[in-house]
């Protein structure tokens, strides 16, 4: 019983989406000494009008680049949640994770749980209305990049590393291999391995999103994705949908086929705009032709699981509540002595913890070249899960780079020229007199003072007398830093030479002076 | 109308009991993720600035342990010069572009045919110390004098010259861009290198005193002629950055060299003896180093220092910085120990005029 296919339509459909995965994954790539200018290599950001949305709505003023976003809201006005079928990379990763499901195994869900996107939907918009942006943890562009930028090229890069290490013992291959990292680094991986603190979690958080899919295809898109929230609310107008024609004889072949599992038997195999991602299974799958998509328009019929007052009255409370726990967090009285932000994001959030502007798109941990910026895990608490921290230990703020605040698709970091850059504030250093090895064990040892970039150099040596541990009276050169000088680079702090932890550390500035 | 039913799993496992291809593969990715995993895990912690992590370990290199290259012909400094011609211990050379200074101070020393024979291949090793400042600043090699001495090395018949330093601050292709160094390595016909941290070999110190191992730079070990080109500097811990200092850039673990510096350094030069150091005096830096950063602590000199004796370039060198050569420790250390001379006076110095 072969059903007659009109080819096409999704064949099309997976070439455009394999191809707007691969422009959207080839300029995270290049966005890093490929020759991708910063304000092309962020574009995928400012086409995502919840991002753009609730940036511009928490940082009270607008992206920068945020007529981007109406591309896609007119998209969305004339052909409904295309993005979501055709164009948006997480949703193409969740399509080649999709297991062919039997019919006997599939769970249930209950249909109410589409109602879960909106709940999220809401409560992001209410609380970006409060300056709050911490669930865009949960925007699928900013996912795929922070997955992308902390898990999947690190492992790359250890995967690259040990392939080359494995065939630098053939001999004859040094020299091609030699040619290849000359190729690839620092343009593609980085110059030198980079680590990133508890990456795993944020693995974790992919692999669990990709796994939701083994209860039903594109679990994420259907359920939970806010963004696919939004578009599914501007779909409801859309101009041109789905429509099923007389000739359809009732058979059961198109609801199966749907991956969002839209198409209703029972109200005569019609399909909701709003779910909808166009993705013309069903169109090919029928072999009356019944299915169609043509313009037409009309107020969809409502669905038990569309937002109402409920859900607007609970979005509003879960973010008024949600925003004030964190307001009532210790982290918003005293932060973390460590919460190094980028250069020039204190000044340009109005909350440093949860970083008013801040996507958790972690395009600059990305562009570091140090690895100097790493996602907060536990530093800013909850409310900053995701947001760019400086750990000087693990990277340093490279003198001559201002990458970060050139990819920053919201200016969460400010796009500080180069000179701006090295006199902007990140931190302070200072030294453990009790663990630096000149302080406490006599020794001559000033790497320190040798890495401070700062041409009036912020640390200094001087000359002491002191008695040693025999009772000896020797001369060291001792460190000690001009805090007033210092932009807390970290430099020194990296190059320490005393295990563990840095024997000079860059804590958080000093608040500035009320006057 | 239904389809097809693919078969029960339970009737396909018990048909094909064993592992599928399929399966092999699946289970070989999640090993191999797990060991990734892992490797990034491990490297959450601290970790040593320039190792790589892939194995784990910090101290070996991360390519599997070679035997130690032989060192490099033990610099034998010098084939004993003809007794007809009267070789100087070192040549200054004053008033001139970079390039004619480099000239004419190798041509006092004998010509480059003296150090570079046909067919060698010469490792240059100027001072490339971050990836933040450009020549003016004196933080690193004057461009043009490199790029001389590339030139004069394939005059003198080598198959091959390459250059490389390890920067402390910023990427090696990032510095070699912003010194200049590139341009004017390229220009000559010479390959610019971007050392790897897998290619450190632990190498025994034999006349080491306190520093008896440590992971030096292949292509140094492995270099028929090796070309030190240090630039003059001030330097917090050492006073003085020159010629013998500037080899902790070809060894990877510089941290640990810090705890006992001066003996650390003259340790060092025992084991890589250049066959050749020019001593760069084109502009040096008089506060602030080793990176300085205004133009103001820039002294400019014109003057190219050339010689076989480290000890004696070190010793120079602390004069043009108004030290006296026993104000270094490195340079009174590695003369105890028979590296050279540090008593300018008992050196012969030929000054010229480029």
């Amino acid at each position: 019983m072969n059903v007659p296919r009109r080819p096409g339509w999704v064949q099309s459909r997976r070439a455009v989406q394999y191809l707007a995965l691969a422009v959207f994954v080839g300029l995270f790539v290049l966005s890093r000494g490929g020759g991708v200018a910063s304000n092309l290599a962020n574009i995928p950001m400012r086409l995502d009008p919840l991002l753009v949305l609730t940036s511009s709505l928490a940082g009270r003023a607008l992206v920068a680049g945020a007529v981007l976003a109406l591309l896609t809201v007119g998209l969305t006005l004339v052909f409904g949640r295309a993005w979501c079928g055709w164009l948006c990379p997480l949703g193409t990763v969740l399509d080649l994770f999709s297991p062919k499901l039997r019919r006997g195994r599939r769970v249930a869900v209950p249909e109410s749980w589409r109602k879960a996107k909106y709940a999220l939907l809401l409560i992001i918009l209410f609380a970006a209305l409060l300056a709050n942006q911490t669930l865009l943890f949960l925007d699928p562009l900013t996912i795929l990049f922070r997955t992308l930028s902390t898990a999947v090229w690190p492992v790359l890069d250890q995967l690259v590393i040990a392939i080359e290490d494995l065939l630098y013992q053939v001999p004859g291959l040094e020299g091609p291999i030699s040619s290849l990292e000359a190729a690839i680094r620092p343009a593609i991986l980085p110059a030198e391995p980079l680590s990133y603190q508890d990456a795993f979690l944020f693995a974790a958080f992919f692999v669990a999103l990709v796994a939701l899919n083994a209860l039903a295809p594109r679990f994420w898109c259907r359920y939970l994705c806010p963004l696919g929230g939004l578009l599914g609310l501007i779909s409801r107008v859309a101009l041109f949908r789905r429509q099923v024609a007389e000739s359809c004889s009732g058979c059961p072949v198109c609801a199966p086929s749907c991956p969002t599992g839209t198409i209703d038997p029972d109200r005569g195999y019609a399909s909701d705009p709003a779910e909808c991602t166009v993705c013309m299974e069903c169109l090919e799958t029928c072999g009356r032709g019944a299915v169609k998509f043509r313009p037409g328009i009309s107020w969809p019929e409502g669905r038990p699981y569309d937002p109402g007052r409920r859900e607007l009255l609970l979005g509003l409370g879960t973010a008024a509540v949600g925003v004030a726990l964190f307001r009532s967090d210790l982290l918003a009285k005293r932060e973390s002595p460590f919460l190094l932000r980028p250069p020039g994001v204190r000044e340009s959030n109005a909350d440093p913890v949860a970083l008013t502007r801040c996507t958790r798109c972690n395009e600059c941990v990305r562009v570091c070249p140090t690895g100097a910026i790493q996602p907060a895990v536990f530093q800013a608490g909850l409310q900053g899960l995701g947001t760019p921290v400086v750990v000087p230990r693990l990277g340093y703020c490279d003198y001559d780079c201002n990458a970060c605040g050139q990819i920053c698709p919201t200016e969460a970091i400010p796009p500080l020229d180069l000179q701006q850059k090295q006199q902007q504030v990140i931190g302070k250093a200072y030294i453990d007199e009790n663990r630096c090895l000149g302080w406490s064990d006599h020794q001559l040892c000033v790497v320190c003072e040798e890495m401070c970039p700062l041409p009036e150099k912020a640390i200094r040596l001087e000359e002491r007398e002191v008695r040693s541990p025999e009772g000896e009276t020797v001369s060291l050169l001792l460190p000690y830093v001009l805090r007033d000088l210092c932009i807390g680079c970290g430099l020194c702090e990296y190059r320490c030479p005393v295990s563990g932890d840095s024997a000079i550390r860059v804590y958080v500035p000093p608040l500035p002076v009320p006057f | 109308m239904t389809p097809p039913r693919p078969p029960e799993p339970q009737e396909r496992e018990a048909a094909v009991p064993d592992l599928s291809r399929r399966d092999v593969l699946k289970m070989a990715a999640l090993g191999l993720g797990a060991m990734a995993a892992n490797a990034v895990l491990a490297a959450c912690g601290s970790r040593s600035s320039t190792a790589s992590l892939w194995p784990t370990s910090t101290l070996t290199p991360s390519a599997p342990p070679k035997t130690p290259t032989p060192l490099p012909a033990t610099p034998t400094p010098t084939p004993t010069p003809s007794p007809t011609v009267n070789i100087p211990d070192l040549v200054v050379v004053r008033n001139g572009e970079p390039a004619a200074l480099v000239r004419r101070a190798i041509a006092a020393l004998g010509g480059m045919e003296r150090f570079v024979p046909a067919g060698a291949g010469v490792v240059v090793k100027p001072n490339i110390c971050v990836a933040y400042r450009t020549y003016e600043y004196a933080a690193t090699t004057n461009p043009w004098v490199v790029g001389e001495l590339v030139k004069m090395a394939f005059e003198a018949g080598a198959s091959s010259v390459k250059v490389l330093d390890y920067p402390y601050g910023g990427s090696g292709a990032d510095a070699y861009v912003k010194s200049g160094i590139q341009e004017q390595v390229q220009a000559a016909g010479g390959e610019m290198v971007v050392m790897s941290s897998r290619k450190f070999v632990s190498t025994p110190i034999p006349g080491g005193q306190w520093l008896k191992k440590t992971d030096v730079y292949e292509e140094i070990l492995k270099a028929d002629v090796l070309i030190n080109v240090p630039i003059t500097k001030t330097h917090g811990s050492s006073r003085v950055t020159a010629a013998m200092k500037n080899l902790m850039g070809i060894v990877r673990d510089r941290p640990t060299m810090h705890n006992r510096l001066g003996q650390a350094i003259a340790d060092l030069n025992t084991l890589v003896k250049p066959q050749l150091t020019v001593l760069d005096a084109v502009r040096i830096l008089t506060a602030y180093g080793p990176s300085g950063g205004k133009l103001s602590y820039v002294k400019k000199l014109d003057t190219v220092v050339a010689g076989t004796d480290v000890v004696a370039i070190d010793a120079y060198a602390a004069t043009l910085l108004g030290l006296k050569p026993t104000d270094l420790d490195y340079v009174k250390i590695g003369a105890s120990m028979g590296l050279g001379q540090s008593d300018l006076s008992k050196l012969k110095i030929e000054e010229l005029s480029a």
